[in-house]
């Protein structure tokens, strides 16, 4: 049994796709790059030394959640939320929200997803889908990264809603509960643009925003200290081709949905400098997926010399310093 | 005036093999429908040739694949890239 009316869409990025889905069901015509957008999605944080992960790395988006209590806030739609400590809760809860035809987005560990290639799997403990039917023992899954509703057993969702480790879901799960009869759209969109422009100009925390950017760019030339070989080196200064392009980023870490946002923003808006912002985002997102590549291919050919990762560091600043630019241009624009 | 795709094909199997200095390979021999990645295809490529082969096409056809699950399906085949650069070429003359 499917929900009926439920639409699958394929989306760029699983959280701000699966917010989506759920508004559009519930009858509200809004865009993944509007809703990204409106959630102040974009973002960059570096870390280089942090308990939660084992090597230098860094973010593109907002934490994840963040998304959805943003768009709360500025569209003035609710969710529910629910998490679970019994995983047997856990589903009688999901069940329930379905027989009510209600479609149920839910958190999990993307490694336990079963239609996924096995090659593609990896642990992930904030990937997002909605459930969206069930039949007999399977799960109808409505997956933004698949071009079709797929299908999966109750066990795997079990393992993925329940994955231990860091940032696990403890089988949350949340569905739409209510839209507003009126949004104030104009609020919605210059509020998530002066929020994004904050994080990246304004907060006060080294390794976040455009200072963040920059100590990236100042401390990729020491990860060969924090590297067990050449072998983990190349892949780890692979990932950040993973983590720009392909961990449903949109391409160049977001930089091109966000640019869709700011052209979709300026006709409701009535602002058309955000449709030349939007075209200069395009440009800079072409910046950053010359880093992509360029990370890609000295990963690939173990080419990791000082001077290959100075050029990777001299790309990095780069990047930050347009992008300081764009978003002191963007942040008077919305004054 | 677009085209005819077959010289489009031939073309994408051109810049294909030129941006990633694949000198050793007759562009005749490549199929247009077996898939590039993973395949039996005398062009055989892996995720790193995909993003070089992106903006490759980028620049060359003045298209953005701007999204990876997008990007996925374009760069299947020879036959799937022609296609995709004959549909945006279309969408931006009109």
């Amino acid at each position: 049994m499917i929900i009926p009316n439920y639409k699958h869409k394929m989306a760029a990025h699983c959280e701000s796709g699966t917010i989506t889905a759920l508004l559009n069901h519930g009858g509200l015509n809004i865009t993944e790059p509007m809703v990204f957008g409106i959630a102040s999605g974009i973002f960059f944080g570096y870390f280089h030394k942090m308990k939660s992960f084992a090597f230098p790395t860094f973010i593109v988006r907002n934490k994840p959640g963040q998304m959805r209590t943003n768009i709360e806030k500025r569209l003035g739609v609710r969710f529910k939320t629910y998490d679970f400590k019994d995983p047997v809760k856990g589903q009688q809860m999901l069940d329930q929200l379905l027989l009510q035809n209600i479609p149920t987005a839910a958190q999990v560990d993307f490694f336990y997803m079963d239609y996924v290639p096995s090659w593609e799997r990896v642990h992930i403990n904030v990937h997002f889908l909605v459930v969206a039917g069930k039949d007999a023992n399977k799960y109808v899954i409505s997956d933004a990264y698949f071009p079709g509703m797929v299908e999966l057993d109750s066990t795997s969702l079990e393992k993925g809603r329940f994955a231990g480790g860091n940032m696990s879901p403890k089988g949350f799960i949340y569905n739409l509960d209510k839209i507003p009869a009126e949004i104030d759209y104009h609020k919605a969109i210059v509020k998530g643009i002066k929020k994004a422009c904050f994080y990246m100009l304004k907060i006060p925390i080294p390794f976040l925003g455009i200072k963040g950017m920059h100590m990236f760019a100042r401390k990729v030339v020491e990860w060969p200290k924090f590297a067990r070989d050449n072998e983990h080196l190349s892949h780890e200064i692979m990932k950040i081709n993973i983590l720009l392009e392909d961990q449903g980023t949109g391409g160049a870490g977001f930089r091109f949905i966000y640019a869709t946002f700011l052209q979709q923003a300026a006709g409701m808006i009535g602002k058309p400098e955000l449709k030349q912002l939007s075209e200069e985002l395009m440009k800079i997102g072409d910046g950053w997926r010359e880093i992509s590549l360029f990370s890609a291919r000295i990963g690939k050919n173990r080419d990791l010399g000082p001077e290959k990762l100075k050029q990777l560091s001299d790309m990095i600043h780069d990047r930050a310093d347009v992008e300081e630019q764009f978003f002191m241009s963007l942040s008077q624009a919305v004054k | 005036m677009s085209k005819p795709i077959e010289e489009l094909k031939h073309e994408i199997k051109i810049l294909i093999m030129s941006t990633l200095a694949i000198n050793d390979i007759d562009p005749k021999d490549v199929d247009d429908d077996k898939p590039l990645f993973g395949g039996d295809n005398a062009l055989t490529l892996d995720s790193v040739d995909a993003i070089e082969i992106i903006m490759a096409i980028q620049r060359t056809y003045g298209i953005r694949i701007a999204d990876q699950n997008i990007a996925r399906n374009v760069i299947t085949s020879i036959t799937s890239i022609a296609t995709f650069i004959e549909s945006q070429q279309a969408n931006s003359a009109s």
